[in-house]
């Protein structure tokens, strides 16, 4: 266990260079949630007026969340083209061929992928904050919101390494990004349930990032609503046992 | 790590065979055993089997049938204890582009669990031997292709390895560079490194290992040392060149052919437009006989080239076929 985690580290600190050497990463992953958040709590400012907005202060306040979560979707949505590349150049033989645990090579893709979507979902939570949002529950709170978002984020990354993995193409790796914009706008980012046709409340209950975003909504506006908390945790590792568990064999398929 | 003694030699293949499952026999029955601190090559055209080879001793692939054991470890058995004494460098160079140099080094030390104080010494000295001490801090992405080269060839190196995986170490590199790399794999070996090789260049592997197999087809054709394989041939090659006026060639070519009836060093004779082409038993002792022999008949000679037998005279005996036309003819290889 110690061994696997001393691999994780070194093998996840050179993702994490290769993460931030490249500037256009973390830029491309939060200019478009930023762009929303400002234009769209402008634009739909008095939408807060409708009677399902009950209890929000603005729709800055109810918007920040959503594009807080969104930042994950972005920041995922190519993450199985490193380890892509690796099989391509040969890194990955290379890794294979010194005295590592194989799943250590995966582990050090995925922590850092991790800390990647901590990082980006939270500048745009400090933007939030500083166009007048705030966090209700504080410093911890706020910690409790980007470690969620790092959950996700990693469950996700599934659907980028699954495809990767599979068909060993790189366009295949970002194919299922697209999967964002369904997801993201039948959510709760934009508007409460209340105000969804009973189809899209339907479809609401089985997206899984409604419930990252009400937890953190909760988080931000309310207080500790640990049903919300609890919600979003059986939603990461639902998503996570079926999208991780598969990546694991594929994995495992490649690098037998 | 690597100080540790295990029994055997550096390399023991036996009876090694690796089927691809669409059918492709790349390894088909290789025995061949590698002395600890030898220098040895595989030499054979693309596609021989030599890289399949070398990726199961690198415990990479796993062979269909038949053994491998590095250092009197059992590849598939044990491949852990292998890959922890053994450096591998493959045939594409395989580094982190947005790492510098030091950072690629570094890596793969941790990797083989370096401490600290002494990988610092190690990158350093690895640096300044290949060279690259000056760009160090750069990106590895910014490299040249020989610097490239030569930082993949020392992270193989970081860990000290006992055997020394190289599979087309000077592909892609110019003349220059072939050479320095060259020098540099003879003074890692002398320091004790054992080298498993694999090129399809003959006259490096001829000029530069001291014993080679021949592999073709996933089979060894032959082994041993340059200079036995090519005495093997026997003949060196005298082509001449006659003096002989317009339409008179064939004339002259009938009286060399008369002349040299019985004459015992020569094993051949062939006729070229411009003369003939022999085979003589060591040409160098045998030439001068042969010209006096031809002056003496007033048989005018214009011009006359020796040629020792080459590592491709020896794998056309064996495989009726040229290395050299077989890598030409091949579709380009992909690295995965």
């Amino acid at each position: 266990m110690l061994a696997f985690a001393r691999e994780t580290w070194y093998l996840g600190l050179r993702t994490l260079r290769r993460f931030l050497r490249v500037p256009a990463n973390p830029i491309s992953t939060v200019i478009f949630p930023l762009i929303q958040l400002v234009g769209f709590s402008q634009l739909f400012r008095d939408i807060i007026q409708l009677p399902g907005f009950a209890g929000q202060t603005s729709y800055l306040a109810y918007l920040a969340p959503g594009q807080i979560a969104f930042t994950v979707f972005l920041a995922v949505s190519w993450s199985g083209s490193n380890l892509l590349y690796d099989y391509r150049n040969g890194y990955l033989d290379k890794l294979r061929a010194a005295p590592i645990r194989r799943y250590s090579i995966l582990a050090g893709e995925l922590v850092p992928l991790g800390l990647e979507c901590a990082a980006m979902a939270g500048v745009i939570l400090l933007v939030s904050v500083a166009l007048g949002a705030s966090v209700a529950t504080g410093f911890v709170g706020a910690v409790l919101i980007l470690v969620l978002c790092a959950a996700f984020g990693v469950a996700w990354s599934g659907t980028s390494f699954l495809p990767a993995l599979l068909t060993k193409n790189e366009q295949a790796t970002g194919t299922l990004s697209i999967l964002f914009f369904p997801l993201a706008f039948m959510s709760t980012a934009f508007v409460p349930v209340r105000l969804m046709p009973d189809w899209l409340q339907v479809l609401n209950a089985v997206n899984p990032i409604s419930y990252v975003i009400e937890a953190a909504r909760a988080l931000m506006t309310t207080g500790y609503d640990w049903g919300a908390i609890g919600a979003a945790v059986v939603a990461i590792v639902a998503v996570g046992v079926v999208l991780q568990g598969a990546t694991l064999l594929a994995f495992r398929r490649l690098t037998n | 790590m690597t100080s540790e003694v295990v029994a055997g030699p550096a390399i023991e293949v036996e009876g090694l065979v690796k089927v691809y499952p669409g059918g492709t026999r790349a390894v088909d029955g290789i025995d061949v055993a590698v002395e600890r601190g030898e220098f040895f090559a595989f030499l054979g055209p693309n596609g021989a089997g030599k890289t399949t080879t070398i990726r199961i001793l690198t415990t990479l692939l796993r062979p269909t049938s038949g053994r491998a054991r590095v250092l009197g470890l059992d590849v598939t058995e044990r491949p852990g204890e292998v890959r922890r004494r053994i450096g591998f460098a493959m045939q594409t160079v395989a580094l982190e582009g947005l790492a510098t140099g030091r950072e690629n080094l570094e890596l793969m030390g941790r990797l083989h669990r370096v401490p600290g104080p002494e990988l610092r010494r190690r990158v350093d000295e690895l640096l300044e031997l290949m060279g690259l001490a000056a760009v160090a801090g750069k990106l590895a992405g910014t490299y040249s292709g020989g610097m490239r080269r030569r930082l993949d060839l020392a992270t193989a190196l970081v860990h000290r390895p006992a055997v020394l995986f190289l599979d087309e170490p000077t592909e892609g590199l110019d003349p220059q560079s072939r050479a320095a790399l060259w020098q540099e794999l003879a003074r890692i070996n002398r320091e004790g490194t054992t080298m498993l090789l694999t090129t399809h260049y003959m006259e490096e592997a001829d000029q530069l290992c001291p014993r080679l197999a021949i592999i073709d087809e996933g089979r060894i054709v032959v082994s041993g040392a340059p200079a036995e394989l090519k005495r093997g041939i026997g003949a060196d090659t005298v082509t001449i060149q006659l003096e002989a006026a317009e339409g008179e060639m064939a004339t002259r070519q009938d009286a060399v052919a008369r002349l040299l009836d019985g004459f015992s060093p020569l094993q051949g004779l062939e006729r070229t437009d411009e003369g003939v082409r022999l085979a003589v038993v060591d040409a160098a002792s045998t030439v001068p006989d042969l010209l006096r022999r031809l002056d003496g008949d007033g048989i005018g000679v214009r011009a006359l080239t020796m040629q020792h037998p080459s590592l491709d005279d020896v794998f056309l005996r064996y495989t009726g076929r040229h290395i050299r036309d077989e890598a030409a003819d091949r579709p380009l290889e992909i690295g995965w």
